[in-house]
């Protein structure tokens, strides 16, 4: 339906109709976007509404049911501090524990009656008249004097495009949207790609399918993962004494903060940690050329590190082969590589990653002046503090531009995102504004410190990354230490933002679409 | 070693846009099993050149091999990220050539089920080397080396294979592998073009390090007579040495072209050589033929356990499941 289907007599009505607009709109109902509204509550903001594509929460996790799924930072860590949890049944925890435990914030903190399931966006405009932004889902319209985008960076995935794809007859599985209806008992399998996905799910199949065959273009750095199962009497202690877990939590996170060192920085420490991986290659893998094949040629933390200790054993398995000819087609009956030969599968399993939208969120997002995020974002992304864009009023990011941790846990870094959202709502309400847009000037000023400092990382050391746009530039790590992130998002500056506020508004009578600002 | 040994792509531009050329490469990948390999047309191979045409099939194909070895250890030194796809690629097609010469001895009822030729102690030698030094040496070495290996497969080999082999299925394949191989010398030469653009200095230090190490030494004498054992193979098949030795001034006509080609050390040394096994009455060939008799009593217990990668070679165009070892796929 559009506007212009109505008759004009019965838009003129619609039209005069008041519309509810929201104190906060977030949307996503993830870890973060649920983290987000306890937080809002806390902090008294009661109006919120939380929009969810699906009809259940859990986000990434809810989605990520591939077999071996699980975290690869310790769940003690991978957890908000202002909602822990003191029954994680192991030092990892699987993907369904995870989710089971965002299920359980949403029924703890009440937030269910908020979430609008099955509900998509599909556009955000800001409404400058109004102050407000109008957020599009499908044929419904929702309004809200602010909006936090929680929709996550691993949240899409699609097949990759590799030559002769659209041709093969067998199953197409794809890692981030698991095929629960396909058995690969006794099945010839293959594994497309090596990365952190793939190397859970590989140990995992090679148990059950007939044959495993792993298709390889560059290999990562793996250290082992001391994963063991949490001792009852463990959790009993957590439960009871909140302030051991705290403590147990300090020490992960600063035993995390020293690896920065090495894997944030190009540093001594990063050879140190790849002479460990190597290590951990030569304990596990007997054969020389098979080790040569595993054996990175990038800077440890240049891509994402992983961490296995059953994916080297899994790929000797008898049942198993790492295959590191180049892909050259998919043919109707499976993969022909690059030395000539046929692999006739039953199912090809794509570990190919996500599509991670470097370059802001897939659906339009139209600024104060009517210009596109998508736009403003083409080629180099940036923001302030990971969390603003200039001329994008009252939004604010979650995991947005360089806001990536390389050696800490995600959720450390999303709870200081949390925490500033929710600061510069409080603003908001508390101060009766129309709107805060971060200024230009701010905002640029501290993209050149970024790209500055980005300089001296493991990530600009020359591999391709999904960290890195096309050309090279890095818009998604946080060049630095969790805890200097954490110390700058929990520093919410008003004089930061170009502010418009109410009371002059209505002191001065301005009419509502004047662009004048008063400093706050 | 291996960082002060790269070609430096901030002075360097290669003669070829690398971007096309992979390209190129991608769309002209092809299968074993593109090719018929029951067609009719092995009774035009007479019983008497069998047993010459299978010892020589083996080892071109094992050459293909460590071929193929030589370019994964290219691709760790690449000078950027496409060259360095680029020798991926050619690592894969060098052993699809192997496969397919494999395919042909298969078709040509030279092996029995399940058998692979067994490499000479020459290629034992080769494969030895490669496996412990290859990866060690700069793109310098390798980058010279290769072409030279790939002119003298491409130009005399094959094409002498084309006139003593009447097959129909033979000349198909060759077609294709000789396809990919104008590839791999067009890049090989520009790649050694780069390399000779490289400072004077930073040329005479890699030559100069490389020399004393005992890698490269350990290397030219397996070279030496690598090279004299598939030289006398050929004349004993009737090829006339001729033919070998104008492939081997190709790999001078080539580095000519080239503007900065010349200035590679290693490029100048093999010219050299080249020139001496060109020239039949040499000296050069009583000290080489005798490294081949020599190497004939070299023990063959002191070689190391066959690398894995060598084990990968198969005539099967079609693999289902997984089979680890000797003629995996």
């Amino acid at each position: 339906m559009t506007v212009t289907d109505i008759a004009p007599k019965k838009r003129a009505s619609r039209a005069k109709k008041p519309v509810t607009v929201h104190t906060t709109l977030v949307i996503g109902a993830g870890f973060t976007g649920l983290g987000t509204a306890i937080k809002l509550r806390e902090a008294g903001i009661e109006d919120l509404v939380i929009l969810e594509r699906a009809d259940r929460v859990g986000g990434t996790w809810r989605d990520a049911t591939y077999p071996g799924a699980a975290c690869d930072i310790p769940s003690q860590l991978y957890s908000f501090s202002f909602a822990k949890n003191p029954n994680w049944s192991r030092t990892y925890s699987p993907s369904a524990e995870i989710c089971a435990h965002i299920e359980e914030l949403a029924e703890r903190f009440d937030l269910t009656k908020d979430i609008r399931f099955n509900t998509e966006v599909t556009a955000l405009a800001f409404d400058k008249r109004e102050a407000r932004w109008e957020v599009t889902a499908g044929r419904t319209k929702f309004y809200a004097r602010s909006v936090v985008i929680a929709s996550g960076p691993l949240s899409d995935a699609s097949l990759p495009k590799i030559r002769g794809i659209d041709d093969y007859q067998g199953v197409k599985v794809l890692s981030a949207r698991w095929d629960h209806d396909f058995d690969f008992t006794g099945k010839n399998v293959a594994v497309i790609g090596t990365g952190a996905s793939a190397i859970q799910i590989i140990p995992e199949l090679v148990k059950v399918a007939g044959s495993v065959k792993v298709f390889q273009r560059t290999p990562g750095w793996v250290m082992p993962r001391l994963d063991s199962s949490t001792p009852a009497a463990v959790q009993r202690v957590f439960e009871k004494l909140p302030v051991v877990q705290q403590a147990a939590r300090t020490a992960l996170f600063l035993g995390h903060e020293v690896a920065a060192t090495g894997l944030v920085w190009n540093t001594p420490i990063t050879t140190l940690i790849q002479q460990a991986g190597k290590l951990h290659l030569r304990m596990t893998v007997k054969d020389k050329w098979l080790r040569r094949q595993l054996t990175p040629d990038f800077r440890a933390g240049c891509k994402r590190m992983l961490m296995s200790s059953d994916y080297y054993p899994a790929l000797q398995a008898d049942n198993c082969k790492l295959i590191t000819w180049p892909i050259a087609t998919i043919t109707p009956d499976g993969i022909q590589t690059s030395d000539g030969l046929q692999h006739e599968l039953d199912a090809i399993v794509f570990a190919t990653g996500y599509d991670v939208h470097l370059e802001g969120p897939p659906y339009p997002i139209t600024g104060i002046d009517g210009q596109l995020l998508s736009d403003d974002w083409s080629g180099h992304p940036q923001a302030y503090k990971s969390a603003s864009a200039h001329g994008y009023p009252n939004l604010f990011f979650t995991c947005g531009p360089n806001s990536g941790p390389g050696h800490n846990s995600l959720l450390v870094y999303a709870q200081g995102q949390i925490e500033y959202a929710v600061s510069g709502i409080r603003a908001l309400v508390e101060q009766d504004l129309r709107w805060l847009d971060v200024r230009k000037d701010v905002q640029d000023d501290y993209n050149v410190t970024m790209q500055k400092r980005l300089q001296s990382t493991t990530w600009m050391t020359g591999c391709s990354s999904w960290y890195l746009t096309a050309d090279g530039f890095n818009a998604s790590m946080y060049p630095g230490f969790a805890t200097q992130y954490l110390r700058q998002m929990q520093d919410f500056r008003i004089d930061d933002y170009d502010v418009a506020s109410n009371a002059a508004k209505r002191l001065w009578n301005i009419p509502a679409d004047d662009t004048r600002t008063v400093a706050g | 070693m291996a960082t002060s040994t790269q070609a430096q792509p901030s002075t360097a531009q290669p003669s070829m846009n690398m971007e096309d050329m992979l390209q190129k490469i991608k769309d002209r990948q092809w299968a074993l099993a593109d090719i018929d390999w029951d067609a009719p047309g092995v009774e035009k191979i007479p019983e008497d050149f069998k047993p010459k045409l299978k010892a020589f099939m083996a080892d071109l194909c094992w050459i293909e091999n460590v071929g193929a070895r030589g370019f994964a250890a290219m691709a760790k030194k690449a000078p950027n990220d496409t060259i360095a796809e680029i020798y991926r690629y050619f690592h894969a097609e060098e052993q699809r050539h192997a496969n397919a010469e494999l395919a042909l001895l298969k078709r040509w009822g030279m092996l029995e089920d399940g058998e692979i030729p067994e490499p000479s102690v020459n290629i034992r030698m080769a494969i030895e080397w490669l496996d412990t030094y290859a990866d060690d040496m700069p793109l310098s070495v390798l980058g010279t080396v290769i072409p030279m290996l790939e002119v003298a497969l491409d130009g005399a080999l094959l094409k002498f294979l084309l006139e003593e082999v009447h097959d129909p299925v033979c000349h198909q394949v060759f077609e294709k592998i000789n396809n990919d191989e104008s590839r791999h010398i067009a890049v090989d030469f520009a790649v050694l073009d780069m390399i000779g653009h490289a400072k004077a200095r930073k040329l005479a230090i890699d030559f100069v390090s490389n020399v004393a190490s005992p890698g490269l030494i350990i290397g030219m004498l397996m070279y030496v007579p690598l090279l004299n054992r598939m030289r006398n193979n050929l004349v004993d098949m009737g090829l006339q040495p001729e033919k070998l030795y104008r492939a081997m001034e190709r790999f001078e006509k080539l580095g000519r072209r080239g503007e900065y080609t010349h200035r590679v050390p290693l490029f100048q040394v093999l010219r050299v050589h080249s020139k001496m096994v060109v020239d039949p009455k040499h000296p050069y060939h009583l000290l080489a033929n005798s490294m081949v008799t020599l190497s004939e009593y070299y023990p063959r217990a002191l070689f190391r356990p066959i690398p894995t990668w060598f084990k990968e070679l198969t005539y099967e165009p079609v693999t289902k499941g997984v089979k680890k070892g000797m003629n995996a796929a």
